[in-house]
């Protein structure tokens, strides 16, 4: 190998070298970032039509949405702050009321409404809401699972 | 003695340069095949890459300051055989002037 060929080798391979380290540590710090990014961000549930006097509770969930993530698990429910008696939300039965987005992977602003049915025998009095939401979201080559909670959501019974 | 480790101390340069020439490229090919051929997680993929990242710092942290140790060592010994030889001269230039002086 002549001297001119070996130089050239050594400093392409100290290019190539250099940008793969790069690389590595650009698409390190993405994936940290990606793994502890949350679902939604400046997101809040609250309940529309407090204090509830018909047969559905509507929901609304403002925020946004930074990467694609797909709804995989969902549970939601409502303890009375006087009694702590829980009662569970069927989700099998919501009706999208604003947006069918919260299934699917858009990501932006998201505004999305929906309604449960109140669950039978539900007591009037004043509940705290939870929901518990699981996704799969995907970035570039990453792909991962993410849980969201929302609590503290006050729900009016009458 | 010493050439010995300074031909030792050679190799390892020579060694740590070729590491870092092929390491981030060959592991970042391999990965990236591994991670699209679905043999291996990108979680895991990132954690044998973060550790393996660790243990080479560590270790050309230790042997940097090993290696640069002997060689202010070797430096120190040098400058201080030179100044030895330079007092040397100087007192045979002295005792040279001298003798003519006599003459």
């Amino acid at each position: 190998m002549s001297n001119k060929t070996y130089k050239i080798i050594k400093a392409a391979t100290n290019i190539i070298s250099g940008l793969s380290m790069a690389t590595l540590i650009v698409l390190g710090v993405i994936y940290i970032s990606f793994n502890n990014a949350f679902v939604f961000n400046n997101a809040g549930i609250s309940v529309t039509n407090n204090p509830v006097t018909g047969d559905q509770i509507n929901f609304i969930l403002e925020g946004s949405r930074r990467h694609e993530c797909l709804l995989t698990r969902v549970h939601s429910h409502a303890i009375n702050n006087d009694t702590g008696e829980t009662f569970d939300f069927d989700f099998n039965k919501k009706v999208y009321l604003r947006s069918g987005d919260y299934l699917g992977n858009a990501t932006g602003i998201v505004d999305h409404q929906w309604g449960v049915p109140r669950p039978e025998n539900m007591p009037a009095g004043v509940y705290e809401a939870r929901l518990y939401s699981e996704f799969n979201c995907v970035y570039l080559l990453f792909e991962t699972t993410k849980i969201q909670m929302f609590d503290n959501i006050v729900l009016i019974i009458e | 003695m010493d050439k010995v480790k300074n031909q030792k101390i050679t190799k390892q340069v020579e060694r740590w340069d070729l590491f870092a020439r092929l390491t981030p490229t060959l592991f970042l090919l391999t990965t990236i095949a591994l991670i699209l051929f679905d043999v291996v997680k990108v979680e895991y993929a990132f954690y044998i890459g973060l550790t393996g990242f660790a243990i080479t710092a560590v270790t050309w942290w230790w042997w940097a300051i090993f290696t640069i140790r002997y060689l202010i060592i070797t430096l120190s010994r040098a400058s201080a055989t030179l100044t030895e030889v330079n007092v040397e001269v100087a007192e045979v230039k002295k005792e040279l002037a001298e003798l003519k002086d006599e003459q």
